[in-house]
């Protein structure tokens, strides 16, 4: 099977850990990745709060690339990125396209949050498949954040309040995904370096939430929510008076885990909050 | 008028099939059949009865929904001209309106349903449980099953994909224990075409799917449920017995919240519409609640308290009132769970704006009317257009009419609704339905079956006891062939035997050759409850030449073998006893007659408004004369000035078409300024005598229709009368369509709501007022764009599609201020303008608004000649002065006494669409005594011994259907005397009665007290 796929600009910094486990699990399912050649910024960052038609018109440039291509699916794995595209693809199908500088110049393929992409029946189908090491006894919640399915109008989400993709996938390893109220909740990312007060209420309440459903972990498909939720654990701990030791696992390195495929560990290695022990503890992790 | 009239030439199919049968189809069912027309009415499921049989209470009156259902659906199954097709779907309707072909699928319920009996032996030993989703798969049922006791058709049914044997192709156990054979695996299912005039769809409604809210959480926190699941956790037939439960650890919830709104209302899941019920199905279910459990708290959250119906608002006021119900205006936006204790915290804006959360042990989502997915598949087969939600689109004056001629629409189906109005729509497709098909009136029906009756009079009584195994449920645990040899030695007794199943057709033969072999003159069965059985049994008897009442029935099941499962011999012995008391009063028991007389195949229509119009001309399309009086010097009433309505209809031109036509119709005699004086006769036989100035005359009629109709209130409040720029909503609709040019220069308008509205000396919602000001509003911004409006309003309750219309209105910037009872709004008069300050209650803050006009939405009141009518006649008005119907939720329709029928504003207030419904309704109703050829009148009635009735008057004050009066009677002096055809038998006056010279016939305290008697002598015998 052979996609087009779009990284985005954090795959290629802080997020090579998701970056990699990608690759490497679509290498084990024989899914072959086709960079969109000469992509660009997608818009998200300062773009949308500064530019209303720079971030349609980033994003439109990305989409007429994409068209060239011949696949009729585009795997976007960062939510942002993901939310941009979405949103250019429907500003520039609307009646008020043409007040754009740039049209789009062929049938797009579809568009896929990479967590939806995993969680379609085929594609559980052939992880399940490959599965060599089922994730017995961990129980996570999924954390789904802001970007990913809202607003609904633009993402085509029909679960905005309570998706499923992740547990979904989840499952489907032999884990545990617990139901949880907090999945789409903010997580302060956007003021992670400004009030760091704000972040540490909202991403607290998470942990806090994630302990009393009894989580073990918490599985993203974001990289800012996976940044925002694995750095900060032991500030914010203290902030509300406790010790919180909860990895932040995105869900392809999950699937890795569960299909052996190597790397998991120098994936892991990035991580702030200590991954392995939980692992260990459960016999998921033989310390090579 | 859209009345269809095809060629006169072509001969019409006098039947009507009706898709669906909840309580809207029952109605429409019984009003058809009732009326000389046959019924197919086809239900999808294997038993009828829609989601009123699963409902607990209803309101506002909080009677029970099975035991209000009960004698409806005992009519239904016994109707010699409805036939029943359940489990049957809809293949094909082919042909022409009044002579369609409807092709049907039977499907096999794997159950014969001729042999099937009911016994429950099949259920009992079935070993597959399967969830219930009658019981909304809150606890589980058998997979051979019957959804509730009270089911029509009494057949069981085989769940195929849960059944063992058609699952894994074994088992087989039911089909075993049957031991009538009834259970048939190979059944088939079978295509039936038949001959209809016309089809109503009654479809009704589903529940809104509430995991599609994802945020509230329901299928993921077990203490968040729906509000039909909890209307099954309060049913006593319910899955907890009627103990209110939490699902996750069966504790008693100590505080339960109501999230209003729940896919209603809501523009992001498509539905914009309001479901109309949901806010007094909250409010009762919140009051049963603290009936049951006076310490649970229980809070509701609302948008607005929608309580626009009759009755409504003051039960709304009680639950506060009384039952300490506490309602908090806020949209909930989701519901948190707490995985501790399985408790759930919602938080909210309070009045002062600051959060709050609360946290509660139960939510209950008051899931909105979505419709039927099987009902909007078949409009589009039928080529019947639905609306942008899938409802059956109808006319906006008729709403029973869709567009397609022949196909009528009725219940939730249409649009949401609740049971009364549900009802109302019903008899108004049945009426539409029969004036389509009125010359095939009588041609389908099923002829009644004559017997010769044999005179049993000066015989010894001769009675003959059958005692019923029912299968094993009685013969399991009583002896019943020692209860039979018991029978046998009674005195009298001729015959007595037992047999496996009393009520199957060969064992109902055998009993009516027993009757002759043995020259039998009283029959005693002794099986189950007469409620169900006594029907079948007495036909037996007719159809053996007996008089009916000659049959007694001893209940050995329900009241022996069932609740004394533990104690066969005693339970024995008991049996015993019971046959011993039936045969003791099959003794005395005497054939009973029914009296009879003919019917006046006319009817008197008091009030020329839009209803009695309607209503008068409809009783032309049955085929039958009308008088229609009216006080006033002009036909048309309020509806003259109703000039649109907001779904684009015309009333006042209607209205005009409309008295043309009564005027031309050959069949209506209209009397101008003229009033009723009296009333005297019973239903199918009154005599009336009519006022025109000096001059009176006596008319004949069967019927009466009372449409006396209403009037806006006169405010005295906020300057009206005092200052010119201050007028009614009604005078505004005048000015808006007469004078719009003067209305274009009005730039600041104020609307206040609820004039005369809901206040404590007028506890009513006059309900067309919110639809009228969002209404005006927008004729107001077509003419004016830029007209700044605002509405002061208490609540806005724009039911139904109507919603969509308020929302209009703020989307094109009308401003809604909401304003407490506590503080009302002051109108003042300034330099140039109108001042119109307001606490706006959800701001909490003071608006000051200039107005270059005040428009007030004035109450709609009763008309003060209703009440000299209900004196004149003895009709019961409600505490509002408007009149009262038999029972508010099921009879809304009828008066109490027979014959009587009421229609529009003089019910209460409605809107012009409703009124005409009603009307139509109320002809159906009065058409089921119309059309019959005689009145029989019921032979279980009061009989007066003269000899011992001393005139008192008691039996006369204590009757509620003005049926017995003390009079001149044939013994030459005062004494009470019964009018037979209004009787119902109820008994009261034998009570009230301290001479005992009242008495019931069939229920003489001389057969009750043999029953007695022998009771307690049996005890000292064993």
């Amino acid at each position: 099977m052979k996609v087009s796929y779009y990284p985005g600009c954090s795959l290629e910094g802080t997020a090579r850990d998701y970056a990699e486990s990608i690759l490497g699990i679509c290498a084990s399912l024989d899914i072959q990745l086709e960079e969109i050649p000469d992509w660009n910024c997608c818009g998200a960052t300062a773009a949308h709060s500064i530019d209303h038609r720079a971030s349609i018109e980033l994003a439109g440039r990305t989409l007429n690339l994409a068209t060239k291509l011949p696949h009729s699916d585009m795997l976007v794995p960062c939510p942002m990125c993901f939310n941009r595209l979405k949103t250019a693809a429907w500003a520039l199908n609307q009646d008020f396209a043409n007040r754009y500088a740039i049209h789009l110049q062929g049938a797009l393929p579809k568009i896929w949050d990479l967590a939806n992409f995993f969680a379609t029946e085929e594609m559980l189908h052939s992880t399940a498949k490959h599965i060599k090491k089922p994730l017995e006894g961990l129980k996570v919640v999924c954390y789904y954040g802001c970007m990913a399915n809202r607003p609904p109008e633009i993402t085509e989400a029909t679960d905005f309040e309570n998706p499923q993709a992740l547990d979904r996938i989840i499952q489907n390893l032999g884990a545990t995904a617990i139901p949880w109220p907090y999945k789409t909740d903010c997580c302060g990312a956007s003021q992670v370096l400004s009030r760091q007060d704000i972040v540490s209420k909202l991403v607290g309440k998470l942990y806090d939430m994630a302990r009393r459903v009894g989580a073990q972990a918490i599985v993203v498909s974001c990289q800012m929510c996976q940044a925002n939720l694995d750095m900060h654990q032991k500030k914010i701990g203290e902030d509300w008076g406790t010790r919180y030791s909860l990895p932040v696992y995105y869900f392809s390195e999950l699937i890795g885990l569960a299909h052996d495929v190597c790397g998991v560990e120098k994936w892991l290695l990035r991580h702030i909050t200590e991954p392995f022990a939980l692992l260990k503890q459960l016999n998921l992790w033989n310390s090579p | 008028m859209t009345q269809v009239r095809s060629t006169p030439t072509l001969e019409k199919t006098g039947s009507i099939a009706i898709i669906g049968s909840g309580i809207a189809g029952i109605q429409t069912a019984l009003d058809i059949a009732n009326s000389g027309f046959k019924v197919h009415l086809v239900e999808e499921k294997p038993n009828v009865g829609g989601v009123m049989a699963q409902l607990d209470k209803t309101f506002p009156t909080n009677d029970c929904s099975a035991c209000m259902m009960g004698p409806k659906l005992a009519e239904l199954a016994n109707h010699p001209d409805i036939d029943i097709f359940a489990y049957t779907d809809v293949l094909n309707l082919e042909g022409e309106p009044g002579r369609f072909q409807l092709t049907l699928k039977k499907k096999a319920r794997a159950v014969d349903p001729e042999r099937c009996v009911a016994c429950n032996i099949c259920a009992e030993k079935c070993p597959q449980k399967v969830s219930d989703p009658f019981n909304l798969n809150l606890n589980q049922r058998k997979a051979i099953y019957i959804p509730y006791p009270q089911a029509v058709p009494l057949v069981y049914t085989i769940d195929k994909e849960h059944c063992t044997y058609f699952t894994k192709g074994k088992c087989r156990v039911c089909e075993k224990v049957c031991k009538n054979k009834a259970v048939v695996f190979d059944q088939e299912d079978e295509i039936i075409t038949l001959d209809t005039g016309a089809l109503i769809l009654a479809g009704g409604f589903e529940p809104f799917d509430a995991r599609l809210k994802g945020e509230y959480g329901y299928g993921q926190w077990p203490n968040v449920i729906t509000s039909l699941e909890y209307e099954r956790l309060l049913s006593a037939a319910g899955p907890c017995q009627g103990h209110i439960q939490r699902l996750s650890d069966g504790k008693i919830p100590r505080r339960i919240a109501w999230i209003q709104c729940v896919g209603s209302r809501d523009s992001h899941m498509g539905n914009d519409y309001c479901s109309a019920v949901c806010c007094m199905s909250a409010t009762k279910q919140a009051m049963i609640t603290k009936e049951h459990a006076g310490d649970i708290d229980t809070s509701i959250f609302f948008i607005d308290i929608r309580a626009h119906g009759k009755g409504f608002d003051r039960f709304y006021e009680r639950s506060k009132s009384e039952n300490g119900v506490r309602y908090v205006r806020s949209l909930i936006s989701r519901v948190i769970p707490n995985p501790e204790d399985d408790t759930l915290s919602i938080s909210y804006a309070a009045p002062d704006h600051l959060l709050q959360e609360e946290t509660y042990d139960m939510v209950v989502l008051s899931v909105g009317l979505c419709p039927n997915a099987s009902t909007v598949q078949l409009a589009e087969r039928l080529g019947v257009p639905l609306n942008e939600h899938g409802f059956c689109t109808s006319d906006p004056l008729d709403i029973v009419a869709t567009t397609k001629s022949g196909i009528y629409v009725c219940g939730a189906a249409q649009s949401p609704k609740d049971i009364p109005d549900a009802i109302q729509q019903g008899s108004s497709a049945a009426a539409q339905a029969t004036a389509l098909l009125a010359d095939a009136r009588g041609s389908r029906v099923t002829a009644p079956s004559v017997h010769v009756e044999r005179n049993v009079s000066g015989e010894e009584p001769c009675i003959g006891v059958y005692v019923c195994h029912c299968g094993i449920n009685i013969a399991g645990v009583v002896d019943v062939e020692a209860v039979a040899e018991f029978a046998g030695t009674l005195p009298n007794v001729k015959y007595a035997t037992n047999c496996m199943f009393a009520c199957s057709t060969d064992q109902l033969q055998e009993i009516k050759q027993s009757i002759k072999d043995h020259a039998l003159n009283r029959v005693v069965v002794a099986s189950c409850t007469p409620r169900t059985h006594e029907p079948l049994f007495r036909n037996t008897l007719r159809e053996a030449g007996l008089n009916p009442y000659l049959f007694e029935l001893a209940n050995i099941r329900e009241q022996d073998a069932w609740v004394h499962k533990a104690e066969p011999e005693t339970a024995t012995r008991k049996a015993k006893e019971l046959v011993r008391m039936s045969v003791s009063r099959a003794r005395l028991l005497e054939p009973l007659y029914e009296t009879s007389y003919a019917v006046v195949p006319a009817a008197l229509v008091i009030g020329g408004g839009l209803a009695g119009l309607s209503a008068a001309l409809a009783f032309a399309e049955q085929g039958y004369r009308a008088t229609l009086v009216e006080r006033t010097a002009e036909l048309g009433g309020n509806a003259r000035t109703l000039y649109y309505t907001e779904d684009g209809a015309h009333p006042a031109r209607y209205l005009q078409d409309l008295i043309q036509e009564v005027e031309n119709q050959p069949l209506i005699t209209v009397y101008r300024e003229t009033q009723v004086g009296s009333i005297t006769g019973s239903c199918g036989a009154f005599t009336s005598t009519i006022s025109q100035k000096d001059q009176s005359q006596t008319i004949s009629h069967g019927v009466v229709v009372v449409a006396t109709g209403g009037r806006e209130y006169t405010p005295s409040e906020y300057l009206y009368g005092q200052h010119p720029q201050v007028i009614t909503q009604k005078k505004f609709e005048e000015l808006l369509n007469s004078e719009p040019e003067k209305v274009k220069q009005l730039q600041r308008i104020s609307m206040i709501q609820c004039v005369g509205s809901r206040e404590p000396e007028n506890l009513y919602c006059s309900r067309v007022c919110c639809t009228a000001a969002v209404k005006n509003s927008l004729k107001l911004k077509t003419i004016n764009p830029n007209a700044q409006i605002s509405v002061l309003y208490r609540d806005i309750r724009t039911f139904g599609f109507k919603e969509s219309y308020y929302s209009e209105a703020r989307r094109q910037g009308v401003r809604f201020f909401r304003y407490e009872l506590e503080r009302k709004p002051l109108v003042t008069q300034q330099s140039n303008a109108l001042g119109v300050s307001v606490f706006d209650a959800n701001l909490q803050a003071t608006v000051q608004l200039q107005a270059d006009l005040v428009v007030l939405s004035a109450a709609i009141r009763p008309r003060p000649e209703s009440r000299e009518l209900a004196d004149a006649v003895r009709l019961p008005l409600d505490e509002d002065g408007f009149f009262m119907e038999a029972h508010p939720k099921l009879r809304p329709l009828d008066f109490a006494a027979p014959g009587y029928y009421l229609c529009g504003l003089a019910q209460g207030p409605k809107f012009a669409n409703e009124s005409i419904a009603q009307a139509r309704g109320a002809v159906s109703r009065a058409v089921t005594v119309l059309s019959r050829k005689e009145i029989v009148a019921e032979g279980m009635i009061n009989r007066v011994d003269a000899e011992l009735c001393r005139a008192c008057g008691e039996c006369e004050k204590a009757c509620c259907f003005d049926a017995i009066h003390v009079k001149h009677g044939t013994s030459g002096r005062q004494q009470a005397i019964v009018t037979e055809a209004l009787c119902t038998g109820c008994g009261v006056c034998n009570v009230a009665c301290p001479t005992g010279a009242a008495s019931l016939a069939h229920f003489k305290d001389e057969q009750i007290n043999r029953m007695i008697e022998n009771h307690s002598r049996l005890n000292s015998e064993y």
